[in-house]
């Protein structure tokens, strides 16, 4: 069976989707993890180490997002 | 049969995703000037800041009441990491993180608010045309810091090797340094704006398409567990509308004390 290219797009645009969210959950598991570490450690830093988690969670979402939009240019566009 | 009504249903409640003119206004070359509930939407919610803020604004008083607790800890809340990165430099700029704070936490909330058909519902930070303006303001003010502070030779100039390199490897390295700077440079505001749009766009998605589901098998099995997903993802988008706007604040802020220090 062969694909249409419609077909191969939705497959794409799925599968990629799936496969971005690996990485940044990664990287947003540990962030999480090291900041509640750090806190629990320094509790009177919190506020400056909330900041830096925020910015770090920020950086590593995005690379989902990127993927994100990637999926939606070929679901509507492409 | 079934398969073609489900896909109705879903693509139906997406709907809500379109920009629709309202004012047709007509084309000058490439530009459409249309007036859409986009831009509706964007008015409503510039209107409702300056509101705000000229009410707040008018009756200042010595002791605080209650709309002033809210305004004094929303600028605390957006500008309390300005001093603390930036510095007494970073005075200026209350006015623009204050604002891009506010305005983009408020088109956030607005889009959340469930609104009749007749209303056009919309929410502007799902449309990646205006969070791109958006973190256009911010590039725009980066690159004006960065140029006005420390001249065209200064501010490139921080881009390249740091001096006291061997002689052999300082151009190379700088030559791949320069690129890699000038490119994130532009990269900055992509990534903003593509930040900001993608996590709007996707928790509407999401509802709607769970809104879809519920509306194509309307049995409880389905309903049930979906309406409750619907409830939790909702509160957690007035969440999201929150830190994205906080976000979006703080990178700003990040963004142009690296111009403003550049080279150190």
């Amino acid at each position: 069976m062969a694909f249409d290219p419609e077909t191969a797009a939705r497959l794409a645009a799925g599968i990629g989707m799936g496969l971005a969210t690996i990485g940044p959950g990664i990287g947003i598991g540990l962030l999480t993890g090291r900041t509640s570490e750090a806190i629990a450690r320094q509790p009177e830093a919190s506020g400056d180490i909330r900041t830096a988690f925020i910015i770090g969670l920020a950086l590593a979402e995005a690379l989902a997002l990127y993927a994100f939009v990637i999926a939606i240019i070929l679901l509507f566009v492409a | 049969m079934l398969a073609e009504d489900s896909a109705n249903k879903i693509v139906e409640s997406l709907h809500e995703l379109n920009v629709q003119r309202i004012v047709e206004i007509p084309k000058v070359g490439p530009f459409d000037f249309s007036i859409s509930n986009v831009v509706i939407y964007m008015w409503v919610s510039a209107f409702l800041v300056f509101i705000f803020f000229f009410v707040v604004a008018r009756r200042l008083r010595k002791e605080p009441d209650g709309l002033q607790t809210w305004a004094e800890i929303l600028l605390n809340f957006a500008t309390g990491h300005l001093t603390g990165q930036i510095g007494e430099k970073g005075k200026k700029y209350y006015y623009l993180i204050l604002t891009l704070f506010c305005y983009i936490m408020l088109t956030n909330l607005i889009g959340l608010i469930p609104k009749p058909i007749p209303l056009k519902g919309y929410t502007p930070t799902a449309n990646i045309n205006v969070t791109f303006g958006l973190a256009m303001v911010v590039f725009f003010v980066t690159q004006y810091q960065g140029f006005s502070r420390h001249g065209v030779r200064g501010y490139m100039g921080s881009w390249l090797a740091p001096p006291g390199l061997p002689k052999a490897l300082a151009p190379v390295l700088s030559a791949i340094l320069f690129l890699v700077h000038f490119m994130g440079e532009f990269f900055k505001p992509l990534s903003l704006s593509v930040r900001l749009f993608g996590n709007t766009i996707a928790g509407h998605l999401i509802i709607l398409v769970m809104l879809g589901l519920m509306l194509q098998y309307a049995s409880a099995i389905v309903i049930i567990p979906a309406g409750l997903f619907v409830v939790i993802m909702l509160l957690f988008e007035v969440f999201v509308a929150f830190i994205q706007a906080y976000i979006f604040s703080i990178l700003s802020v990040v963004y142009i004390e690296s111009a403003i220090y550049a080279g150190h």
